[in-house]
């Protein structure tokens, strides 16, 4: 799955070495033969784009898309776990999978770093790497979401992995994160809903007004089952990438 | 038949139920159990802290796992206190506790970042130029270097390779020492003690380079000068624990459980035990529901308060009837005896100062500093007498500086308190009165501005003829107007006369009722007089934060003191305000300031310095006539407020940064030239005008400071007071202020200072930041540098609120590419070593220096102080003008030096206070300890390489974690107090805390005279104890707690004695009051900053817990009423706006507010959900966009003992209470979502850019 090495590295920041690597990239997305038309045609898009204009502009973008603005975080726990004690049991356990795969990731990034995540994916046989790829879809989704709200040709990655991984992102996780509030509020109702606070109730049903979707990234981990506690004997990777709202 | 055979003998069936059918045994798959199990399996547990400018200072477990952290817990393991004492456990609030995500945060500054416009032009200048000329040659091109100061805090960063940013800072210093001065290069950072290994990272460099070291304590406004002008000694307090001792405890204006949160327990605890407690606070604050009683006193007028409780005190305790053990302290330990001179001034006298040993024939014998013996009388002989322990024994003899009831030759004396009875007169004395200064929203009366008191005086012959004469005691009780059938006017023989300072005038200004004044003053006394002095007041800064704080603050330690609680266990004034008791200090100053290397450092006060270089005195509205006595010696007293800072500075008060409009290593070329010694060069050529002092001309473009580090700290955001004149003057970037600066006016008002009709835009060449977030600070910076947070790196943190020393230590290394501050300014260190060499070799550089407090200078201007530009004396180093010294950089090994402890410590020794000793032995230790250095400039010299080396340095030549050193430094004092100290220290000489000792568990620091009170098994730490108890002199003028301050300028300025003063008019509201206008109601409030609860201290509001706790974004808090008034309903979005700027935030609106108010929680980040201003078009602002520092001359007084300059010890405080705000909705909320004008398309849309 050499064409999910070439998405990894389409993600990193444009560094030099990225920009000469380019046209190897775009050559390999030319060639492939997973991805539909539309798909490879977006991808050469952001390659010829990456290509074009000053570097210190594409640098600075990519630090204001991914480094500044949080809703684009490239790790994927920043959507699942948000600030909660369990991204960090959750890292650990991915750093598991991937040593159970024969790779110990490099100190200097996250192991919930999609561009890792997703170098880690090419080394795979196909059916493992797409069945990794589907776990996150609904941050997938999300991001891809995000950015072409913002009409950035950095959506046409995502979009790609959404189609190799051809896994429906799961419908409750996906709007949950689609809740979410957005760090560039253009919607003012939008904002407003997500800042909301819930009447406190007491007594009978007063657990259904719990669980407010603002809330959501807070609340999660108490509905979450706890990592490891899958039935034995299941194979691949034992943290899954999911939701609050699905169970397995 | 038996069966037998069908029996088992050894076996039962596997599946047979047992106990009862309650249990069966079952064979599945348990593996799954293995979930909660690993669950809480971790590999380590590591000790560590937040070094948060918070004064918890509470040890925490940090579990890792798999190399990543995963959570956190408190320590449990802090060495017990003894029995009947609470222990000190838990301690860790909950916003603590949600720190460990903060690691891997997306709000976390990952890689190194620089501004791209910057690093463009850089690279292009280095392809063809040598480091330090790349730099050059951009920011002596006007063009380029607007090109990228102009977009500061409109974000374009991208990342950069350490090495090329070491080299560009590099170079930026070593230009700016060789071209401008190294005291153009400027660094700030507050409170050592939360992680004084890295603090001293960047401290130890820059003063190695020559660089200056900024203040933070008065800057933050929590130093209370009060607390220096009355004992000499800055923010000594008692611990926490010892509240439990406490029988009657004051909380005034300090919301304990809010804002101390792992130390509130003890105030509960003794409250359990039957301590009385009474809250102070004008909002129904969390700490008021503690409280017996709670006093809702209108915000600002806490000195009249204080006064009216002084006033019931003074009359019920020491006039009416004498409790003997008030009687008794006040004698020996205030300078309640002291003989004052009156002068006539009209048909009244006015107290004018202390008499000294040198008004009278022969110096009453006193061979030595004739001039710093303060006088009293003997009640035995009736005698004048000189007792022993006011300053002038401190320097130049020894054995007589200690509180002995005895005078000078030995002899045991009685002082006299009063004049009373002993063949006296009666004189009517003048009083200044500021009650009656109408203020719009302010209560005012019409007493008249000088209140003539009538006093018992006795005539006394002196070398200068007969003079009047009265004892600070008679004075004293005059000012509070206590009547003590002399006649005369302006006393109360009733509580309910409104006459200044009776309970019936306070419930008027204050809206507080008599009886409860009343009540709680006679509770706070009698518990007190029957337990000898138990009685607090945990204050807070609240009331620090006022234009006229030192008069809040000294009405309430005069109730201390009057009540003999100052130095006894369980009473005392405990003011717990971010200073953070750096307890090894002694051991840490050496390393932090290089002064194994070099002495002495450039340290600046920074109130002085930020209001000149971001020209917030251009909009200064306070008038020196405002603020001047009725009652002032005569003197012109014009000018303004920034031309008194400059004669301080002039006179050798206060620092000065940068110093001379010379290049510092010019100066010390030119003296060589000269052929002169440079203290002598310096004093010549100021005087003919050759040299010239920066602060007269701080506009001038050789005198702005041109590089700034900003390290543990948000300057620019929560500690930028008039942020957005920081903005405008220093930055050069857009900004909020919206009022004109006084153009011909100030022009016209100024005396000393150089007016520019253009005030420049943009001082700094370079601002670096050290960060491991994205703080409103390093987003107007030009160069971010990522630096390890709290779990990654080692140090060390110690608290006044508890005796214990712990570390912080690295869990996990530090992600992505941050650093340690000490690696980076190691790495920052060796790029210069680098790069300095192309301009600068071993070179001489002249520091100018004040006059310091503890050092034999501190007795430098006995009685009115001359000044030489005027002509008035000849300037003279260390007497009427600063200390000239010159200090050698060998500017190519400044890397060499910054890793080695230096010969310094072996030649000259170690001291602090005053007390010095040697240290070779300690030394000795370090080597061995650390190892040392096998080749280089350094070699044989102890190593300090790493942070721990650092740690151990520090630790080594504390007195408090190394016991030898302990006695010896008790046993110097000795020497001068003429008592044997050393019993303190000696069962613990053999003591010596290293790292690993604290890393293994909290250690108990060891007593030292750095600090007045003791670590022992009898008592809890409590200021003052050492006074009190071992009868050393407080450090002020009379050697006792100073209640009268006779210094010339605190005359003038009406602080002689405490008054009430109402807060000042800053005249921001009118000028810029409904210009803009948007239809919506209006309302003015006063603007009020405290700390709050959803932040992790006084930063971090930017974590997503605490802001999902409150409302997601900047908040403002007003009362219904207000709220009614101005239209406005709850979560309704809101401007707040003055002449200084506006913010913008969401209404919470409350019953618990007062009327007249406005809460913004401190330090809410400009980068979280924060739209555009309608009143600047800017982004909304910060708290402190609509604040400007505003200085009082007070502060600036120096050169005479207790008001002599220490760093964050003394110095003009950055004040920001008197301010008010207009409030009004918001009509259109503009989130500012597009691109800056001149941005370029970057990727697709407009929303991709949101730069503005």
């Amino acid at each position: 799955m050499r064409i999910l090495k070439a998405l990894s590295a389409l993600l990193t920041y444009p560094s030099e070495a990225l920009l000469e690597a380019l046209p190897e990239i775009g050559g390999l997305v030319e060639r492939d033969t997973l991805l539909g038309k539309a798909d490879r045609a977006a991808l050469l898009a952001l390659v010829a784009h990456l290509q074009g204009g000053d570097l210190f502009d594409r640098q600075e973008a990519y630090g204001l898309l991914f480094d500044r603005t949080r809703s684009l975080s490239l790790h994927l726990f920043e959507h699942v776990h948000g600030e909660s004690r369990d991204r960090g049991q959750a890292m650990v356990d991915l750093i598991r999978v991937y040593e159970e795969g024969g790779y110990t990731p490099t100190t200097e990034e996250l192991p919930d770093f999609l561009p890792l995540f997703l170098e880690y994916a090419s080394t795979r046989d196909p059916k493992e790497a797409l069945d990794l790829l589907g776990q996150p879809a609904h941050v997938i989704t999300a991001l891809a979401e995000r950015l072409a709200k913002r009409s950035s040709p950095y959506e046409a990655i995502f979009r790609a992995l959404l189609s190799l991984a051809k896994a429906k992102p799961d419908a409750a996780a996906l709007a949950a994160l689609r809740a979410e509030p957005d760090p560039e509020p253009d919607d003012l109702e939008a904002l407003d809903a997500a800042w909301e606070e819930e009447e406190v109730r007491f007594g009978p049903g007063a657990g259904d007004a719990c669980g407010k979707d603002s809330l959501g990234a807070k609340l999660r981990q108490a509905n979450r089952p706890a990592p490891g506690m899958e039935p034995a004997g299941l194979a691949g990777p034992r943290t899954t990438i999911q939701h609050s709202g699905s169970r397995l | 038949m038996s069966n037998f055979l069908d029996r088992l003998t050894f076996f039962s069936k596997v599946r047979e139920p047992f106990a009862d059918g309650h249990g069966i045994t079952t064979n599945e798959d348990r593996r799954w159990e293995d979930g909660y199990r690993k669950r809480w399996q971790h590999d380590k547990i590591v000790r560590s802290t937040h070094g948060a400018n918070c004064t918890g200072s509470c040890s925490w477990k940090i579990y890792v796992k798999g190399g990543i952290v995963t959570w956190e817990t408190q320590q449990t393991d802090y060495p017990r206190t003894r029995p009947d004492l609470p222990n000190h456990e838990p301690r860790g609030c909950s916003r603590g506790a949600s720190y460990s995500w903060y690691l891997y945060s997306g709000n976390r500054v990952k890689y190194p970042l620089i501004r791209s416009r910057l690093l463009k032009l850089w690279r292009e200048a280095r392809a063809t130029r040598t480091p330090v000329a790349a730099w050059a040659s951009i920011v002596e091109n006007p063009e380029k270097r607007a090109s990228y100061m102009k977009k500061r805090g409109h974000g374009g960063f991208v990342r950069a390779r350490w090495e090329e940013v070491n080299e560009i800072i590099a170079s930026a210093n070593a230009y700016t020492a060789k071209t401008h001065g190294p005291d153009r290069v400027f660094g700030f950072s507050p409170i050592p003690a939360m992680s004084m290994v890295s603090y001293a990272a960047g401290s130890r460099y820059l003063s190695l380079i020559g660089g200056v070291c900024m203040s933070f304590y008065d800057w933050y406004c929590d130093l209370p000068p009060s607390s220096p002008q009355t004992w000499g000694e800055q923010t000594d307090v008692p611990e926490s624990a010892d509240w439990y001792n406490a029988g009657f405890i004051i909380l005034w204006g300090s919301n304990v459980p809010q804002t101390r949160t792992p130390d509130a327990h003890f105030y509960t605890e003794a409250r359990y035990r039957g301590t009385k407690s009474a809250v102070i606070c004008p909002d129904y604050s969390e700490a008021s529901k503690f409280g017996d009683i709670w006093l809702s006193v209108k915000q600002g007028t806490d000195s009249a308060l204080a006064m009216a409780m002084g006033h019931v005190i003074l009359k019920e305790y020491h006039v009416d009837r004498q409790a003997s053990y008030f009687r008794d302290y006040v004698r020996q330990y205030t300078d309640m005896p002291m003989l004052v001179r009156l002068v006539k001034q009209g048909d009244a006298y006015v107290p004018e100062r202390f008499l000294r040993a040198s008004d009278f024939d022969k110096s009453l014998d006193e061979k030595n500093n004739p001039d710093w013996k303060t006088v009293a009388y003997d009640e035995a002989t009736g005698k004048v007498v000189v007792p022993k322990g006011s300053v002038g024994f401190r320097w130049g003899e020894q054995g007589k500086w200690n509180l002995e009831e005895q005078e000078s030759g030995g002899k045991d004396v009685k002082l006299r308190l009063t004049l009373d009875g002993f063949k006296n007169d009666i004189a009517e004395v003048a009083f200044p009165y500021f009650g009656n200064i109408e203020h719009e929203h302010f209560t005012s009366d019409d007493h008249p501005s000088v209140l003539k008191r009538n006093v018992p005086v006795k005539k006394i012959k002196t070398t200068e003829g007969e003079v009047l004469v009265a004892t600070v005691h008679d004075l004293f009780i005059a000012n509070y107007g206590v009547d003590r059938g002399f006649g005369g006017g302006h006393v109360a023989k009733s509580y309910d006369e409104a006459v200044p300072y009776t309970p019936a005038w306070a419930e008027k200004i204050t809206g507080v009722s008599r009886d409860k004044i009343i009540q709680v003053a006679r509770e706070f006394a009698t518990n007190a007089e029957k337990t000898n002095g138990r009685s607090m007041v945990i204050i807070g800064a609240a009331m620090n934060h006022w234009y006229h704080a030192d008069m809040n603050y000294r009405g309430v330690i005069n109730m201390l003191v009057m009540c003999g609680c100052v130095g006894q266990s369980g009473g005392g004034w405990s003011h717990y305000v971010g200073q953070e008791k750096l307890r090894p200090q002694a051991g840490w100053a050496p390393l932090a300031f290089a002064l194994d290397w070099g002495r002495p450092p450039r340290q600046q006060n920074s109130t002085s310095c930020w209001y000149a270089h971001t020209d917030q005195w251009r909009y200064e509205h306070v008038n020196v006539g405002d603020i001047v006595s009725p009652t002032a010696p005569a003197g012109p007293w014009d000018g303004a407020i920034i031309d008194y800072n400059i004669r301080a500075e002039r006179m050798g008060w206060l620092p000065s940064a940068p110093q001379l409009q010379t290049n510092p290593l010019q100066v010390a070329k030119d003296a060589a030239a000269a052929g002169m010694e440079a203290k002598d060069y310096v004093a010549k050529a100021l005087k003919d005008g050759t040299l010239k002092l920066s602060c007269e001309d701080p506009d001038n473009p050789k005198n702005w400071p041109r590089n700034l580090f900003v390290w543990r700290s948000n300057l620019l955001g929560s500690s930028g007071k008039g942020h957005e004149y920081f903005l405008k003057h220093l930055l050069g970037t857009s900004h909020g202020v919206l009022g004109k600066d006084l153009g011909a006016e100030g022009k016209a008002r100024a005396k000393e200072v150089v007016w520019h009709d253009e005030a420049p835009e943009g001082k700094l060449d370079l601002l670096v930041t050290l960060d491991f977030r994205m703080s409103t600070t390093c987003v107007y910076s030009d160069i971010v540098l990522p630096t390890a947070t709290w779990y990654e790196k080692n140090d060390l943190n110690t608290s006044d609120m508890h005796p214990f020393i712990h570390p912080l230590t690295g869990a996990v290394d530090p992600a992505w590419e941050a650093r340690s501050d000490w690696e980076i300014y190691k790495g920052i260190a060796k790029a210069f070593s680098k790069v300095a060499p192309e301009v600068l070799g071993v070179e001489k550089d002249v520091v100018l220096n004040p006059i310091m407090h503890d050092s034999p200078n501190e007795i430098a201007q006995a009685f009115e102080p001359k000044d030489w530009k005027k002509g008035e004396c000849d300037p003279i180093p260390g007497k009427t003008m600063p200390t000239v010294a010159v200090v050698e950089r060998d500017y190519p090994n400044i890397y060499a030096r910054f890793t080695s402890l230096g010969p310094l410590m072996e030649k000259v020794g170690n001291g602090i206070k005053g007390i010095a000793w040697n240290t070779a032995h300690e030394v000795e230790h370090l080597k061995a300890l650390n190892g040392v250095h096998t080749d280089g400039p350094t070699k044989g010299m102890a190593k300090i390489v790493t942070d721990v080396d650092a740690a151990e340095t520090l630790l080594m030549l504390a007195p408090e974690t190394n016991g030898e050193v302990a006695v010896k430094s008790w046993e110097a004092l000795s020497k001068t107090t003429g008592r044997e100290h050393a019993h303190l220290a000696l069962p613990k000489e053999d003591e010596k805390i290293r790292f690993r000792d604290v890393v293994a568990q909290p250690r108990k620091i060891i007593s030292a005279p750095t600090w007045s009170g003791l670590e022992s098994e009898k008592v809890c730490y409590n200021a003052g104890y050492t006074n009190v108890h071992e009868l050393i002199p407080w450090r002020t003028l009379t050697g006792r707690q100073q209640l009268y301050q006779d210094h010339l300028w605190m005359r003038a300025f009406g602080e002689g004695f405490c008054v009430y003063r109402p807060p000042v008019d800053l005249g921001t509201i009118k000028p810029v009051q409904g210009s803009k206008p948007n239809g919506e109601k209006e309302v003015v409030l006063n603007f009020i900053t405290p700390h709050q609860k959803w932040g992790i201290h006084s930063t971090y509001t930017d974590n997503l817990m605490m802001l999902t706790l409150s409302r997601g974004g900047p908040i403002v808090w007003l009362s219904e009423k207000d709220a009614a008034k101005a239209g406005i309903v709850d979560n309704d979005w809101v401007e707040a706006y003055n002449t200084n700027g506006a913010l913008v935030a969401r209404a919470v609106v409350s019953q618990r507010m007062k009327e007249g108010t406005l809460f913004m929680y401190h330090a809410q980040e400009k980068i979280v959900n924060v739209p555009g201003s309608e009143m600047t078009g800017q982004r909304g602002g910060i708290h402190n966009s609509v604040t400007r520092a505003v200085l009082k001359p007070t502060h600036m007084i120096g050169g005479y003992v207790q008001f002599a300059y220490g760093f964050n010890y003394y110095g003009t405080i950055g004040t920001n209470r008197d301010e008010f705000v207009v409030i009004r909705k918001v009509k259109n909320v503009d989130w500012l979502e597009r691109p800056a004008k001149d941005a370029q398309p970057v990727i697709g849309s407009a929303a991709a850019t949101a730069a503005e």
